[in-house]
């Protein structure tokens, strides 16, 4: 007597702990990635530290996937996309092309981990230049300068001695579709501007907000952290636009508590941009015929409203940035409470 | 329409001209600039790495200690808008905001964020003084006056006890007393010098006589704490007074120090211990109730006023201290207490706190009005009679904005003089 097999579809941080956790329930789980490898964005786009006790990032995605590939209930199958999907809960029937060959799979039940991607800022309505002017970056582009230890203006390669962030940007935003706060921007903003303190002793920082969204222990943690020790400045009034001044940027906006205009030069302008479903969060609601919100998530609720990993099709189940913004403790508690949802699901299904 | 600016200053220029005409005045501050080039985070910086002023840097705007700065309701301060004022340039240790602030810690009651005005104030200006910046003339004086005289107002030392003799009953000085007393009364300098601080000098004199309390003052020996000088940026004024007053004090045998004043409260209690004294010292209002079951009957003649009661910043907020005088007063046959809209934790600073008792003229070209007076405008809402305090700096600074803001009607007494005038039956 077996159990219909659980799907996990998407190798980043979600995808591997609903693996890892429907495994130790008793599962049988295949898990599918795009990707050659695991890990998912916090890999791809090569983050430093996380936002979690400043925790080195290769290491916990890391030890996510050791648990995953170590796992002999997970079968893992990287470079591999879904191609069709059937049937209903407890039986469904999916197509899987990889590496050129195409194979049927049957599972009880599905999990989409497909995530999210970053907020484009070409799309921006304000006047950012990210894709005129060299030293305008987004968070990921720092992200990586932070990781290799090597922050440079890429317009001259030389170490920035004043730099700001950008908050908001592509969320909370009717006009490009993006009404939403993408919820980790602020942390992580405030945790990179730390990081530059550290890297860069002697740099001004400056951070742009409309409010600081620092939920929980964030607020403690990092952003007090930021402003008590680590001295970076935080203004309220968000910069509308970035302009050339000789070899450096002119930010222009409004410096709300002062109630005065504000055109300050800086070396490095990083845009801290939100979150949008990933291409993969699309294709798979299409393919499955499940419900998206108006911003193209998946829409997850149940019945109550406060499941956060129902769909609208019974079976089939949503963890973290797929359903909409997400941190990566929302990401794995989502993931655990998919991964229950789905054994239990299966266990009833028994043959 | 063309504007010419002479002689560039940042703030007020000395000169402008507009279409050739000639608009120069103290007015002309509204051709500050207005947009802002260039934030200063290494000026937060340069304040947060004196020691005790660590917190300025930890301000997060949420501007919940504007409105309940005193300064703030007759101008435009509070710890908020010193932070961007010095993130978009200012240099603190030579601008007035460096001395308005009284340090009555209404702004640290309420912050999230224990931004912490009472020790960041004195350590800025204790550096700016260190560093020669500007001092205004009148503070100066009154550290000079301490130095010099060991008192602000700079009266004579050996004048220190003349006040005894106008107080009717014995008050034993304790050189002469040569044994140990249950009570050393450190009196204070306001109630040994000026004329209406001894009023209550010798209303105190009177009550503990009548009290039966063992008690002696140090006379000539008695010198200023120096709190408020410190407060004001006069840490090495404070600690040459404080070397002397402890070594005295030493001197002699006695059980419990009672002092006139929430200043000086403050400093035996929660500074000089830092220097080696740690001596029980309460104020006299906590130590009066005490003996309230005594005192009671000796309150024979009543005294048929409303009274409104002005929380001192030093013995309120710093040190916790509300019900006594409340209790003195309601121990008072005949007296009515109103309370103003601003009492106990939220006492409204009469202004002389943190070295503002020297810089009355200062502070009145940088705020609208007076905190006494604006303090002295609340008073007289409640309908009162009296305005009653126990902090010997509030009863010149009230009498003087009771006549400047035309509430004569309205009497300032220490709690001392209205349970006086109840034993005695003079008013």
């Amino acid at each position: 007597m077996s159990s219909p097999k659980i799907l996990v579809i998407g190798g980043g941080p979600a995808g591997l702990e609903a693996a890892r956790s429907a495994a130790e329930l008793g599962g049988e789980v295949i898990l599918l990635e795009k990707r050659d490898r695991l890990g998912g964005a916090p890999d791809r786009e090569g983050y430093a530290k996380l936002t979690h006790h400043w925790r080195d990032a290769s290491e916990v995605i890391g030890n996510l996937v050791n648990a995953v590939v170590s796992n002999p209930h997970i079968q893992v199958k990287c470079q591999a996309e879904v191609k069709k999907a059937s049937g209903s809960a407890g039986n469904f029937t999916i197509e899987v092309e990889s590496n050129e060959i195409t194979e049927t799979i049957h599972a009880g039940a599905v999990i989409i981990a497909t995530g999210f991607q970053h907020f484009d800022p070409g799309r921006a309505t304000q006047y950012y230049n990210y894709y005129s002017f060299p030293d305008v970056i987004t968070l990921t582009d720092l992200e990586k300068m932070l990781k290799d230890h090597h922050v440079v203006r890429p317009s001259n390669g030389q170490p920035p001695k004043r730099i700001a962030f950008i908050q908001c940007v592509g969320s909370r935003d009717r006009q490009l579709g993006n009404e939403y706060c993408s919820k980790v921007c602020c942390g992580v903003a405030s945790k990179q501007a730390v990081e530059l303190r550290e890297q860069l002793p002697d740099s001004k920082v400056m951070i742009f907000y409309i409010d600081m969204r620092m939920y929980g222990y964030w607020e403690n943690e990092i952003y007090w952290v930021a402003q008590e020790k680590y001295k970076v400045n935080y203004v309220k009034g968000v910069i509308s636009e970035v302009l050339k001044k000789g070899d450096q940027l002119l930010i222009r906006g409004e410096d709300t508590t002062m109630g005065r205009p504000m055109e300050v030069t800086m070396d490095m302008v990083v845009l801290s941009v939100g979150m949008e479903p990933s291409a993969g969060t699309r294709t798979m609601a299409q393919l499955f015929g499940i419900k998206q919100n108006k911003y193209g998530f998946i829409e997850a609720g149940g019945e109550n409203g406060i499941d956060p990993v129902a769909t609208s099709v019974p079976g089939i189940f949503v963890v973290g940035a797929a359903a909409g913004p997400a941190d990566l403790d929302d990401a794995i508690s989502s993931a655990g409470l998919a991964a229950a949802r789905a054994v239990a699901l299966t266990r009833r299904m028994r043959v | 329409m063309t504007v010419k600016y002479e002689k560039a200053v940042a703030i007020e220029k000395e000169s402008v001209i507009v279409d050739g005409v000639d608009i120069s005045g103290p007015w002309n501050r509204m051709f500050e600039q207005r947009v802002i080039f260039e934030y200063t985070p290494e000026r937060i910086e340069e304040i947060a790495s004196i020691p005790g002023a660590e917190s300025f840097a930890y301000c997060y705007q949420c501007a919940k200690c504007v409105p309940v700065c005193p300064v703030d309701v007759v101008g435009n301060y509070g710890p908020r808008k010193l932070y961007r004022y010095v993130q978009t340039g200012m240099d603190l240790s030579q601008a007035p905001e460096l001395w308005l602030c009284t340090t009555c810690a209404n702004c640290l009651r309420v912050c999230p964020k224990e931004v912490n005005m009472v020790h960041i104030m004195p350590a800025v200006r204790e550096q700016a003084i260190l560093d020669g910046k500007f001092v205004p003339p009148e503070l100066q004086q009154a550290f000079e006056n301490t130095a010099k005289f060991g008192n602000p107002l700079g009266q004579p030392q050996r004048k220190r006890d003349a006040w005894v003799s106008k107080a009717g009953v014995p008050v034993p000085i304790i050189k002469d007393v040569g044994r140990p007393v249950a009570v050393l009364w450190y009196v204070g300098s306001y109630p040994s010098y000026h004329p209406r601080g001894m009023d209550a000098a010798c209303a105190a004199a009177r009550i503990f006589n009548a009290l039966g309390i063992d008690f002696a003052i140090l006379g000539k020996e008695e010198k200023d704490d120096g709190d408020s000088q410190r407060l004001a940026g006069e840490k090495g004024l404070f600690e040459a007074l404080a070397e002397y007053n402890i070594a005295t004090f030493n001197k002699y045998e006695w059980d419990e120090m009672v002092v006139t004043g929430p200043h000086e409260l403050n400093a035996f209690k929660k500074v000089y211990p830092q220097y080696g004294f740690r001596r029980p010292v309460v104020h006299y209002t906590t130590f009066l109730v005490r003996y309230l079951d005594r005192l009671k009957p000796l309150l024979k003649y009543p005294v048929n006023k409303k009274v409104t009661f002005h929380d001192p910043c030093y013995l309120g907020r710093h040190d916790g201290e509300y019900e006594a005088p409340r209790r003195l007063l309601e121990a008072i046959p005949g007296l009515e207490l109103v309370e103003m809209g601003r009492n106990r934790e939220n006492g409204y600073c009469c202004g002389g706190g943190g070295g503002g008792m020297w810089l009355d003229s200062f502070t009145t070209n940088h705020t609208t009005m007076r905190l006494s007076e604006k303090r002295v405008m609340e008073a007289a809402a409640t309908g009162a009679d009296v305005l009653a305090v126990c902090c010997p700096f509030e009863v010149s600074r009230f009498e003087d904005a009771v006549k400047s803001t035309g509430n004569d009607h309205l009497l300032v007494r220490d709690i001392l003089e209205l349970l006086d005038a109840s034993m005695r039956g003079s008013p």
